[in-house]
């Protein structure tokens, strides 16, 4: 069995990998990459040659190409002790490439055999004068780059390398102090005299690598932080992880004792304390507050993250569609063609049939006529406002889990070991209790992972109509925004989720019945 | 007993013609005497038995009616019919009493007006005709690609193994990413969508119909015509075939409403037809139906879209279960 689940598991990381390459020749070469622009106000503001040297930054940025400036180039060689200042300076780009100074020339020959012999295009944008005059208009000074478009190998390579990053004592430059971790048990945070372990680093990107507080899991860490795909149009800037699990809703409040010793009821978050260069001197705050350079802190928010709202919501659904499912499908299946098995299945057949939008604002109707919150409020929660999300997003799971269960248990009924089981003279009950519903379940059970694990993905439609600041909407506002980052991190998401509960219901199959063997050679 | 005894005086006929010898022949007591069996008639019959089917039927026919003759017999046309009315503000949104006394008692004002004075009657029946077109091509498409490769996939084992790891990558690719990718590259015409839906949709139908041939290929009776020298290709057609048609129509019961079903919601997140398909309608009246009165816009395209289904459904269901043979004694 292990052998087997390492060569499953193999297999599926494989086919992951697959699924991200795939994505990523669909998003990076098949579409528009001028799309991305669409809603970027500082791309409008920009004119002339700026407007396409701002694109090409954002490509780089976004992964798209490898973009070399002939100023960065440069400054390399500068660098490199090849070119001095003064010559760096005095190689001023032309309006033209035929108008260049020789010196100029010899250094833009130089810049172009250097990339074109590694395959870089390169590009000269000549200048544009404002009418009449001899001066640049604005953003029309001339330029000089090279791009490459980074080929998909690297591209997978690079982005699987740099998902999963391990803060370190070597993370930042310029440390005040000796770099190193201190375990403490008492959290200076809570004044040093409150037991709360945590480790705290010098050196790293967080201050706080291990720290415990009152809200759960009540451990928390900072120590390896998961990076899918940075934002571009939708939340710039922030990986979309962050965007999925960081808490959202009012400001929290709590007394906490700053770096500095000042005691004060805020919102601040002082466990996310981060690095942020030269700013322990910046500004009355900072002095006030910290006494270093770790001065960066997030705030902390009372509610849950999307993630947290989504899988409430959506682990609620999976608990009552089994606890409902079951028993209903079994009656069912006891009353065959009778009143009963009607009903049930003209309900299978209106959830199946009806498009999911209808029947949702059909419920959203009736709810609201029975004075139900039919909007998610994260301002103010009550736990009223889950009940019409629940019902939305169990309907279709009920109806689905009662088709398949009815399915099998009828299945089952015909089958020689019940009418067996019936000669020996087993009480109906016991037959169905202990004989068929054991045997009709097993399929059933195959689904539960996948269903639990994939609560965490969210509902698009749920969430859209009872405004659910949950995860479902995630990737399709990310699609409707061109956020190629974000497409691809949370495909990740998903084809993990998707492989991984697959297996485990392989595996629950195969504990829960023993015939069921994945090592033994099929016929 | 003396009841049943019959007086052979009463015939008039001579002892000759009453027992004359029959001629003994060795073929005729060959001949199995069975009441003739056709397929497709004990299907219909089947079918038929059931008044809900004629019910369903009528009603699918009523649809089919208002979907694709309706509109060609008024004229619609999409360039100009949805705003013909922009410019006069009192038609907009009216109820269907309201538009009736507007308008006069006219067959296209009974669901009353939308949202640029058009009228939703005609509207929904032409957006009809647009989604249950989409919805049949790609049934079309998907059964017989997934059909053919799924037969194929069960029956081939080398295939088998390709085939499970190419499942195993598509299955994964979100099919939203894939739609909205092909529709942004393509343009959100209908042959586009049915590209998208079709790119990768056959996969899940061949998955099933794998599942189903390597279940029936190795039943007894094929390995005995396997034993006697079919060739495969024969055995496919004529041995599995036959067994699977009540799963393909209970496939295509299942898959037509859901295209439908799709395509509304595909609409409804931005992702659907630029034609004024149902979904297009629905996404279009999400906005009216938060506004207090104006609901009716938006409950109409809902109800028809579900009623189409719904008959689609029931239809093939049934359908699925009268072709099972099964069912014919």
């Amino acid at each position: 069995m292990t052998k087997y689940l390492i060569s499953r598991i193999l297999r599926a990381v494989f086919s992951v990998v697959l699924v991200i390459a795939v994505i990523m020749i669909m998003i990076y070469s098949f579409l528009d990459r001028e799309a991305i622009f669409n809603a970027d106000p500082t791309f409008q503001k920009r004119l002339n040659n700026d407007k396409d040297i701002y694109k090409q930054q954002q490509w780089e940025k976004y992964g798209y190409l490898d973009y070399i400036n002939f100023t960065d180039y440069l400054q390399d060689e500068i660098k490199a002790g090849r070119l001095t200042a003064e010559q760096a300076d005095a190689a001023r780009l032309a309006v033209t490439g035929d108008l260049d100074s020789p010196e100029t020339k010899a250094l833009v020959d130089a810049f172009t055999e250097k990339y074109r012999a590694e395959g870089y295009d390169i590009v000269r944008l000549p200048g544009s004068y404002k009418i009449g005059t001899k001066k640049y208009s604005e953003g029309g000074a001339p330029k000089l780059y090279a791009t490459k478009d980074i080929p998909l190998i690297q591209r997978l390579v690079s982005y699987f390398a740099g998902l999963i990053k391990i803060d370190n004592i070597h993370n930042v430059d310029d440390v005040e102090g000796e770099r190193g971790l201190t375990f403490t048990l008492y959290d200076p945070a809570y004044g040093g005299e409150k037991f709360s372990p945590a480790i705290m680093g010098n050196g790293t990107n967080y201050r706080y690598l291990l720290y415990c507080d009152d809200t759960f899991p009540y451990i928390h860490q900072n120590l390896v932080k998961v990076h899918l795909g940075v934002s571009y149009s939708v939340t710039k800037d922030i990986d979309v992880f962050n965007t999925m699990t960081d808490a959202q809703g009012p400001q929290k409040f709590t007394t906490i004792t700053y770096p500095s010793g000042v005691v004060e009821n805020t919102a601040d978050d002082i466990h996310s304390l981060r690095y942020v260069p030269d700013t322990s001197d910046q500004g009355l705050l900072n002095q006030k507050y910290f006494v270093d350079d770790y001065t960066g802190v997030t705030t902390a928010k009372s509610g849950m993250s999307q993630m947290g709202y989504s899988f409430s919501i959506g682990i609620i659904s999976v608990i009552l569609a089994y606890l409902l499912a079951i028993p209903l499908g079994v009656l069912m299946a006891l009353n065959k063609d009778k009143f009963i098995d009607k009903l049930g299945t003209f309900y299978i057949v209106f959830i199946m049939a009806v498009p999911s939008l209808g029947y949702i604002f059909i419920f959203r109707a009736i709810g609201s006529s029975f004075k139900l919150p039919t909007t998610f409020d994260v301002q103010n929660p009550t736990w009223l406002m889950y009940i019409l999300p629940v019902i939305s997003l169990s309907l279709p799971s009920i109806a689905n889990l009662m088709k398949w269960l009815r399915r099998y248990m009828i299945d089952q009924m015909n089958s020689d070991y019940v009418k067996f089981a019936r000669s020996g003279g087993l009480s109906e009950g016991e037959i169905f209790s202990k004989h068929i519903l054991k045997n009709a379940i097993i399929p059933v059970v195959h689904g539960i992972p996948g269903s639990i694990l994939g609560a965490l993905t969210g509902a698009i439609i749920t969430e859209r109509v009872y405004l659910v600041p949950g995860i479902g909407n995630v990737l399709t506002t990310a699609i409707n925004k061109y956020d190629n980052g974000v497409i691809v991190g949370v495909a990740l998401f998903y084809a993990v989720l998707s492989v991984t509960s697959f297996i485990l219901g392989d595996v629950l199959m195969a504990t829960l019945d023993p015939r069921i063997s994945f090592t033994s050679k099929a016929r | 007993m003396t009841d049943n005894l019959i007086n052979l005086s009463e015939f008039n006929m001579s002892d000759e013609e009453l027992f004359a010898p029959v001629e003994q022949d060795e073929l005729a007591s060959e001949r199995i005497t069975a009441p003739r069996y056709s397929y497709w008639r004990s299907v219909f019959r089947v079918f038929f038995k059931k008044k809900i089917n004629i019910i369903a039927l009528a009603l699918l026919a009523v649809l089919i009616l208002f979907s694709y003759v309706y509109p060609a017999v008024i004229g619609y046309d999409a360039q100009v019919d949805p705003y013909i009315n922009l410019m006069d503000g009192s038609t907009k949104h009216l109820l269907p009493a309201d538009a009736i006394a507007k308008f006069g008692f006219n067959l296209k004002w009974i669901l009353g007006s939308g949202a640029s004075g058009n009228s939703t009657f005609d509207a929904i029946w032409y957006g009809s005709s647009i989604s249950i077109s989409l919805a049949l091509v790609c049934a079309a498409i998907n059964m017989f690609v997934g059909v053919v490769i799924g037969a194929v996939w069960g029956f081939s084992r080398k295939f088998d193994i390709v085939m499970t790891e190419v499942y195993n990558v598509v299955a994964n690719v979100p099919y939203i990413l894939l739609i909205s990718v092909i529709v942004l590259i393509m343009s959100a015409s209908f042959w586009s969508m049915v590209f998208a839906l079709t790119v990768t949709g056959w996969i899940a139908i061949a998955y099933f119909i794998r599942t189903q041939v390597i279940i029936i290929r190795d039943r007894e009776y094929n390995l005995a015509s396997r034993c006697l020298g079919t060739p495969i290709t024969r055995i496919a057609t004529k041995n599995i075939l036959p067994f699977m048609t009540s799963v393909i129509v209970t496939l295509v019961a299942t898959e037509i409403p859901s295209y439908i079903s799709y395509e509304v919601f595909l609409s409804y997140i931005g992702m659907g037809l630029s034609d004024m398909s149902l979904g297009k309608l629905i996404e279009a009246a999400k906005s009216a139906m938060i506004t207090p009165g104006w609901g009716f816009e938006f409950w109409s395209p809902v109800a028809v879209a579900s009623i189409i289904a719904v008959v689609l459904y029931v239809v093939g269901q049934n359908l699925g279960d009268a072709s099972d043979p099964r069912t014919h004694m």
